[in-house]
């Protein structure tokens, strides 16, 4: 008889728990959101990208005020820390980040080492080895383990250019200031494509796909508040809209790939 | 035999010094390794922050502005573009604030499509100046001319009508804000209120304005609600002047147009840069355009963080190192010293022991030794060899009337002369007293020993001079020959000793052979 009770109990909280969560996000005030200039997630040229059409769909379904803005990636980190920004989009995390910001993923990727072809570098190593090359990261980034390690080894040889974003990296690539940078699948610029194709080669990064999601504030928002806008994240992905979203930039399996993990 | 034994534990102490030697310069080498490697490790830190710094000065600074134009773009919510009062008044209330002197003109364009370019120019006059037109000069589909310019120091002046849209760099970061709907800056142009003068570079920040009421969502919404820009221009020497905060001294850096280094995209430099030890090029992206930024280390960072006293370290290390390894040197060949001392000593203790100490003659006991051992070899190799016993006449006077101490110095003299009469091989030594014995080996017969006795006697007879006195001594000899009367140290001993107390019986001075 108690074992029934149990169990009913057991149901009954069951079927709470995502009632509430489905009662979505306290709206009660405006929230801020910030996006990146960065290659397939957003261009403020188009005012168009996976960031942006992520945010319109997350806005759209929390019925909440959402301002977003443009911010360069480095203070959208410290403006989550700080709670004066409650959400960026396409975050990883790590260790340092864990303590003051919630993630709610949607999508993986590898990270890619992009090489200019005329330096003859074959895998990491090679580059590493090569006093002569210089490796362009933006300010801020982080990216999977080994991509972290050869940043830091190379940082500390002042063989690292920092970008306030990747549109300069990819100029300087161009022009051989720099040899090398690491990217990501939606790092191609819709401009100039072809051209970088032509001199690059990628080494991918022995590392596993590194999660990406949507950013919380720890300060900004309780836990149970960042719990609900997690589900509507989850909602996203469950029924299909994150992988439609990544199917209008990204050909069907690839955005596949990333999407679901 | 005596090196021998001392010197193989010295020699195998002797790397010891050495030893610490290496062993403290590697010690040396470690530390001073580490401190170099710790100077530049915060020459880098400080280096590093220093450039994460100077960008984030220059991004504020930016940003600064670019609330401060959103104001100016936020009074078009309310009022129309020409309301050249409104922005009059905005910049008079801003001309308060010293922070904001890196800025020299806030001003209004107009986007005027071709078709209502004389309408517009109509308008613009009747506003004032009444001769205002558009330069240059010559018929283009689209115009963006200057309809109003708020110099913020009050100083600068030039016409309006400048269509800015005529000029590429301009034009280029006005469609960035446009199609944005954020704010965009130039590359490195001149400003129009240099009227031509060189030398000052400048740019320019717009933001787009568009037509209340009308959607701007997209691209194509914000092109076609697009009427105009507010904007405002600088030059880089004073914007750079209205930083916050302070720059890090010994610190030379340069901003440059684009993403390229060059002369010509230069836009400022803090000081001429001699080749510093760290150098780094950071490429910012300041409202949606690229600057580059180039830091150098120069002397005085590079001596004040990378101050290092690795030096001294190395000085100390080896000085250290060496005083060490004398010291231990010095220790270990003292220690060899003692080794060699003592086995002096050992050496003198055991002649002391087997010789007499008047006349450094074998005694009894070495003597014998010396006698076995003739005696092994004679046996084994069937040789002859003699024992004389020797005993001084009347050497009581001599010692009763001169002295113990002349007597001394006469048995001296007495054990010098039968030294010099045998060779090297024989032995002579003392018995104590006035006895002498001597062992002489490579006899063909008895005849040998008795001249050779025979030559003793009479060169112990030859007169002495003694602490001034002249002395005279005779001897009695007994001469016993192995094996004839002996063949033990026993039997000789005893034959010698009849033989040499007859010669005494028979008058003495003489010499007796035993029989």
């Amino acid at each position: 008889m108690n074992r029934r009770l149990f169990i009913a109990l057991l149901i009954t909280l069951g079927t709470f728990c995502p009632l509430d969560a489905a009662a979505g996000p306290d709206c009660s005030r405006p929230f801020t959101l910030a996006l990146h200039e960065h290659g397939l997630l957003y261009s403020a040229d188009t005012d168009s990208g996976i960031d942006k059409d992520v945010a319109d769909e997350l806005i759209r379904r929390s019925g909440c005020k959402v301002t977003t803005s443009l911010l360069a990636r480095a203070r959208i980190w410290q403006l989550i820390e700080s709670g004066a920004l409650d959400f960026t989009l396409s975050g990883i995390s790590n260790a340092e980040r864990d303590k003051f910001a919630g993630f709610a993923w949607y999508f993986s990727n590898k990270y890619y080492l992009l090489v200019r072809k005329d330096v003859g570098v074959r895998n990491q190593a090679d580059f590493e080895q090569n006093d002569k090359l210089q490796l362009g990261v933006i300010r801020g980034f982080r990216y999977s383990p080994s991509a972290n390690r050869l940043v830091d080894k190379l940082h500390a040889a002042s063989r690292v250019s920092q970008a306030g974003g990747l549109a300069p990296l990819y100029q300087t690539l161009l022009l051989g200031h720099i040899h090398g940078m690491i990217i990501e699948p939606f790092d191609y610029p819709t401009l100039e494509e072809k051209r970088i194709r032509d001199v690059t080669s990628i080494i991918e990064f022995s590392d596993a796909s590194v999660p990406h999601g949507l950013v919380m504030s720890k300060t900004s928002l309780p836990p149970a508040e960042q719990e609900k806008w997690r589900a509507l994240i989850n909602g996203m992905r469950s029924d299909g809209s994150m992988r439609r979203i990544f199917e209008k930039y990204f050909k069907a399996d690839l955005a596949a790939a990333m999407v679901d993990f | 035999m005596t090196t021998a034994s001392v010197s193989p534990p010295a020699s195998r102490l002797l790397f010891l010094p050495w030893l610490i030697l290496f062993a403290m310069l590697g010690a040396t080498w470690f530390v001073w390794d580490h401190e170099r490697q710790n100077a530049r490790k915060e020459l880098h830190t400080q280096f590093d922050f220093a450039l994460r710094d100077t960008v984030s000065r220059i991004e504020q600074r930016v940003a600064a502005y670019e609330q401060l134009l959103r104001g100016v773009q936020g009074l078009f919510a309310t009022t129309g573009l020409r309301n050249r009062q409104a922005i009059h008044d905005y910049v008079e209330m801003l001309r308060g604030d010293p922070n904001l002197s890196g800025m020299q003109v806030i001003g209004v364009i107009e986007r005027v499509p071709s078709a209502s370019k004389a309408a517009h120019v109509r308008a613009i006059r009747r506003l004032g100046p009444a001769d205002y037109s558009i330069h240059p000069q010559g018929e283009r589909e689209t115009y963006a001319p200057v309809i109003q310019r708020e110099s913020y120091s009050g100083r600068h002046q030039a016409p309006l009508g400048l269509d800015t849209w005529a000029n590429p760099v301009r034009r280029q970061a006005m469609e960035t804000a446009r199609d944005s709907g954020l704010a965009a800056i130039t590359g490195k142009v001149q400003l129009a209120i240099d009227n031509g003068v060189e030398g000052n570079p400048g740019f320019i920040m717009y933001l787009p304005v568009f037509a209340q009421g009308q959607p701007r969502d997209s691209v194509t919404q914000r092109r076609d609600s697009l009427i105009g820009w507010v904007y405002a221009s600088f030059h880089v020497r004073d914007f750079m002047a209205s930083l916050y905060g302070r720059q890090a001294e010994g610190l030379a850096f340069a901003i440059y147009d684009g993403a390229v280094p060059s002369d010509a995209a230069l836009m400022y430099r803090n000081r001429e840069a001699a080749g510093g030890a760290l150098s780094a090029n950071e490429y910012m992206v300041v409202a949606s355009h690229t600057w580059t930024l180039t830091l150098v280390t120069q002397e005085e960072f590079e001596n004040r963080f990378g101050r290092d006293i690795s030096l001294i370290i190395a000085v100390a290390g080896i000085s250290l190192s060496l005083s060490m390894a004398l010291l231990a040197w010095s220790m270990i060949s003292g220690r060899a010293r003692a080794l060699l001392l003592a086995a002096k000593i050992t050496e003198e203790l055991r002649h002391m022991a087997q010789h007499d100490s008047l006349t450094g003659l074998p005694n009894r006991a070495l003597f014998s030794d010396r006698v076995q051992n003739k005696l092994a070899h004679a046996r084994r190799h069937d040789r002859r060899f003699a024992l004389i016993f020797l005993d001084l006449d009347k050497f009581k006077p001599i010692n009763d009337k001169h002295g113990h101490s002349v007597g001394d110095l006469l048995l001296r003299q007495v054990a010098r002369r039968l030294q010099d009469l045998v060779r090297a091989s024989d032995t002579v030594g003392r018995l104590g007293g006035d006895e002498f014995v001597l062992l002489i080996g490579e006899l063909t017969g008895a005849a040998d020993a008795l001249a050779l006795a025979e030559k003793i006697r009479q060169e112990v007879r030859r007169p002495y001079t003694i602490n001034g006195h002249q002395l005279t001594i005779s001897c009695s000899l007994g001469v016993a020959i192995y094996p004839d009367d002996g063949t033990d140290e026993l039997a000789l001993t005893k034959r010698a000793d009849e033989a040499m107390y007859r010669a005494k019986e028979s008058g003495r001075d003489s010499v007796q052979l035993a029989n």
